[in-house]
């Protein structure tokens, strides 16, 4: 990143990258927790499989590596933002559910089993 | 379920990509320090006491007061030192915020240092954590790169940079004249206050040391303000706490609450309930440090005073909940196990003294206590708790006082008719066979690692007393439910 020279550059540079994530909400958006516990727990390995099959798909995406959101019970977790629409957090994801959380989820918009309530 | 948490400190966590400036300043980042830097020192001071934000990491001290002191100090040189020697066990908010939201932290590090006057600034952190460190190395440089730390930031003349200092892990470290003495290359050892870090602290110099989530909070307070802060949480204590959840309860996790959020609302709302639907028995708050809460605290709204009141403590926020399995004389025990261990040695009532209340509290749970040794470990407990040194002395008789206060039946149980009702203690407890039930399958025969139990196919088995270990592994492996726990 350059150099943010004085106050109004960074107001600036704020505005601009609003707007981008204004942008990005119109695609989906897929934060993977990867605090130690996540890892721990094999988030590692969801965090590669999204990476490696969302490029296959027919939406447009980003995928964050994130810090965890307190769920420790249910690790590994993946929020996914689907286009205009509330986040919604899956827990305890391994490859088979990743896999349904792709195929119905983002691709179908199915409900699917293993999220979890009120975050 | 969760809906009754409010997310501050963890407002970013999970939400934006850690190793990413423009995330964080996407949220606003480096807002707050810019508002800071227009503005008066004076005024960046006033707002953190309107806000009355209090530390954090356990004392709850206000942190706007703290600033005062250190502002107030004349002298050239000072330092701002982010305390996240986490040690509490089963508390992980520091390594939360740190793996999660790094930024802010370094953002509220800048903001306290350009209120108190000081160009540098060191984040104290256990080497445990390397992830964390991973990520604020990187949240350091890209800061760096950025112009949001280093000389002249955002070209207000403004010099502040910030340095990691790794520490070996020692739970007296985060004791602040400790972790002072830890970071100038000394043994962690604390020293007498006064002199207080903010007159004579890092290197000699004035210092401010807040804890991790404290700082997190702090460029949220400055973009809401501080009437938004104060609006949340009770009286005396405002805004939010983070709590770890952990022990035998449904939803194991982090979670941030209103202060004045109740005991009942955190463990069967948030939490989820006890773990297999079993009784609540106590909650243990403020590690080491701390007492337990029990079932006619369940209501009580928690904030700083009301946790005091009921002869415990906020403590960093680890909250264990324990249920009618766990014995509360072998969590004293286990309490004290770890003061001993983590005890500096320096002044005689800690280092001596816990080692004393240790054994007590092992006499008692291996059946040989006397009714005097209750009263022993009462005055023991308070003689450790005036005549020590530091914090770490003076709170650690606390889970003792705490559990004999709440639990003295139990305690009395165990010297008197050798019992233990939480079947915890093995050296109060049997594991018998019951011939009826029996069917002679030979499962715990082959279980058992110390060849206690005899006993012929289709026959009934017996356990030898004498032999028995007390694993229970014998009482896992049998499928007819004809062991019983005595």
């Amino acid at each position: 990143m350059k150099a943010i020279k004085s106050i109004d550059d960074l107001k600036t540079l704020t505005d601009e990258i609003k707007v981008k994530s204004i942008e990005d909400k119109k695609k989906v958006q897929i934060c993977i927790a990867m605090a130690t516990c996540s890892i721990a727990s094999g988030s590692g390995k969801i965090f590669e499989y999204f990476k490696e099959e969302m490029p296959k798909q027919p939406v447009e995406f980003i995928i964050r590596s994130t810090g965890c959101l307190g769920l420790c019970h249910s690790e590994p977790t993946v929020e996914v933002t689907l286009p205009d629409s509330d986040p919604v957090v899956f827990g305890s994801v391994d490859v088979k559910m990743a896999r349904s959380i792709i195929d119905d989820f983002i691709k179908n918009g199915k409900t699917i089993d293993g999220v979890i309530e009120g975050n | 379920m969760k809906s009754k948490q409010i997310k501050i400190a963890l407002r970013n966590c999970g939400h934006i990509d850690p190793e990413d400036i423009a995330d964080y300043i996407s949220k606003d980042g480096y807002a707050a320090l810019g508002k800071c830097l227009t503005g008066s020192r004076e005024a960046v001071i006033e707002t953190m006491k309107k806000s009355g934000l209090r530390g954090r990491g356990g004392g709850g001290f206000p942190t706007g007061k703290k600033w005062e002191l250190a502002a107030a100090v004349p002298g050239e040189k000072k330092y701002v030192i982010c305390n996240a020697d986490e040690g509490d066990p089963g508390a992980f908010m520091d390594r939360s915020v740190l793996e999660g939201d790094p930024h802010s932290v370094l953002e509220a590090m800048a903001v306290c240092g350009y209120a108190i006057g000081a160009d540098e600034g060191y984040i104290y952190i256990r080497a445990e954590y390397p992830l964390a460190i991973k990520r604020l190395k990187i949240a350091m440089a890209q800061a760096r790169e950025a112009g949001l730390l280093g000389k002249n930031i955002l070209g207000t003349g403004f010099n502040f940079d910030i340095g990691l200092k790794y520490g070996a892990g020692a739970f007296v470290c985060g004791e602040e004249t400790a972790l002072i003495k830890s970071m100038e290359g000394n043994r962690g050892e604390p020293v007498m206050k006064p002199p207080y870090p903010a007159q004579k602290g890092y290197m000699g110099k004035p210092t401010n040391v807040n804890n991790v989530e404290t700082f997190a909070n702090i460029p949220a307070i400055i973009n809401n303000g501080a009437d938004w802060f104060a609006s949340i949480g009770t009286e005396g204590s405002k805004g939010t706490k983070v709590f770890a959840l952990a022990g035998k309860v449904k939803n194991v996790g982090l979670v941030e609450v209103p202060m004045g959020t109740t005991l009942r609302e955190l463990i069967y709302e948030i939490g989820g309930g006890i773990l297999n639907d079993k009784q609540f028995k106590a909650a243990q708050t403020g590690g080491p440090s701390g007492g337990c809460l029990t079932e006619k605290h369940l209501d009580t709204p928690i904030d700083y005073e009301s946790l005091k009141q009921a002869g415990s403590m906020m403590g960093s926020g680890g909250l264990i909940v324990m249920d009618e399995d766990d014995c509360m004389v072998a969590v004293a025990q286990f309490y004290l196990d770890f003061t001993v261990e983590e005890s500096c040695g320096k002044c005689v009532p800690c280092r001596e003294g816990n080692k004393v209340l240790y054994q007590l509290l092992n006499k008692i749970t291996h059946g040989k206590g006397e009714v005097e040794d209750l009263k022993k470990l009462k005055n023991f407990s308070e003689i450790i708790k005036s005549a020590s040194l530091c914090g770490l002395g003076q709170t650690s008789p606390n889970p003792v006082l705490s559990t004999l206060d709440n639990f003295y039946d139990e305690y009395y149980e165990h010297v008197t008719e050798k019992k233990c009702r939480s079947k915890n203690c093995r050296a109060l407890i049997k594991y018998i066979i019951i011939p009826e039930k029996c069917v002679g399958c030979g499962a715990c025969k082959r279980a058992c690692p110390a060849e206690a139990i005899s006993g012929e196919v289709k026959k009934i088995h017996l356990i030898d007393q004498e032999k028995c270990i007390k694993c229970g592994a014998c009482y896992q492996k049998c499928k007819f439910n004809s062991i019983i726990i005595e």
